[in-house]
């Protein structure tokens, strides 16, 4: 039954009973929970680390860790956010390992993009909407910090409240906000750079 | 700071649902008097709607296949650990139950004394001695061909 819900997750019958089976070490919920969020914490990782092969071992590693703690699981907080909090720090780990410095040390404290954006830019808008509008964002949001990535794609991409951001991320609400705002000004910043507004058009 | 200049900063916010709802609520006042808050706004909208649209990325192939495989395998190792330090644990206990046994055989046949070298092996306190020396011994020998198999089995992961 489990296996034939894997192929749907929608149809399983409530995260709780899922997570009571992973809890007792069902390899068929194991299937059913990964199957449920491959796409989305796949896609998340790889926004965050840009690279496929690190991100297809630390979704490895965020699964392996799920199996190790999740015994110590609090229901009542949201398995997803769970679920993404325990990749965040793992990802977290290996920037420390690989750089050196925390996650949140290239964060541009200059001053904010916003102060640079030229308001009212119509162009902007219809190149927007003229070319592939998707590649270009993505294209531009690979240039961001991998902070800034990571909000922009945990609100926009997994459609997570403020409040829930704040659970993966570890951080303020306030710091969300702030967080949000530079990277959504910085994307705009690094559109309008690489496709500078037509004069006279 | 004037009430326009706040409000353009709050205009990205705005896009991304993110204000609440007194800041909402003043934006909408103020964009509804202000063109350029209105076309910034649309803009933003236009970012908003577009991140929501990024390209997919493709799963790596048998990536949910390999995660589940690497669990279980690391499922596995674990639970030959736990065996192996249960093991350790019992055949420690038993080599002392063997000890304690043949001393009370040997002193029951022996009527209480043993002498080698000297020395009456029969002694408690001396059969516990030899009788630690040897369960250590044993106990090492064991730990050596458990880690090696230990080893062994995280290459082979």
């Amino acid at each position: 039954m489990i296996l034939a819900a894997a192929m749907n997750p929608e149809a399983l019958s409530g995260a709780e009973d899922i997570i009571a089976m992973m809890r007792r070490g069902d390899p068929d919920a194991l299937t059913a929970v990964i199957s449920r969020y491959q796409h989305r914490l796949y896609r998340y990782l790889l926004r965050l680390v840009r690279e496929p092969a690190t991100a297809d071992d630390l979704f490895q590693q965020t699964w392996l860790r799920v199996m190790e703690k999740i015994g110590r699981y609090d229901a009542r907080r949201s398995f997803e956010a769970w679920l993404f909090s325990v990749a965040h720090n793992l990802a977290v780990d290996l920037w420390r390992a690989k750089h050196g410095e925390s996650l949140d040390s290239g964060e541009d404290s200059g001053e904010p993009a916003g102060e640079r954006l030229a308001c009212g830019d119509p162009d902007a808008l219809e190149q927007l909407l003229d070319f592939e509008r998707g590649a270009m964002l993505a294209a531009c949001m690979q240039g961001l910090p991998t902070i800034h990535r990571e909000v922009l794609t945990l609100r926009f991409e997994e459609g997570m409240k403020l409040e829930e951001i704040a659970d993966v991320t570890g951080i303020p609400l306030s710091t969300v906000k702030s967080r949000l705002r530079r990277a959504l000004e910085g994307l705009r910043t690094a559109l309008e750079a690489r496709f500078p507004r037509r004069r006279g058009a | 700071m004037s009430e326009h200049e706040s409000m353009l900063k709050m205009l990205a916010l705005a896009a991304a649902g993110a204000l609440d709802e007194q800041e909402q609520r003043r934006l909408d006042q103020h964009a509804a008097e202000c063109p350029l808050c209105r076309r910034e706004l649309e803009i933003w909208g236009a970012y908003s709607e577009g991140l929501g649209q990024l390209p997919q990325p493709a799963i790596p192939s048998h990536l949910m296949e390999r995660t589940r495989a690497r669990i279980l395998q690391e499922r596995a190792a674990a639970a030959d650990r736990r065996w192996n330090d249960l093991m350790v644990a019992a055949l420690a206990l038993f080599a002392w139950t063997v000890g304690l046994s043949f001393w009370f055989l040997l002193r029951v046949f022996s009527g209480g004394a043993l002498i080698v070298m000297g020395t009456n092996l029969i002694q408690l306190g001396t059969w516990s001695a030899i009788s630690t020396v040897l369960v250590w011994l044993t106990a090492a020998a064991a730990a050596l061909a458990l880690g090696k198999r230990r080893r062994e089995l995280r290459r082979a992961l």
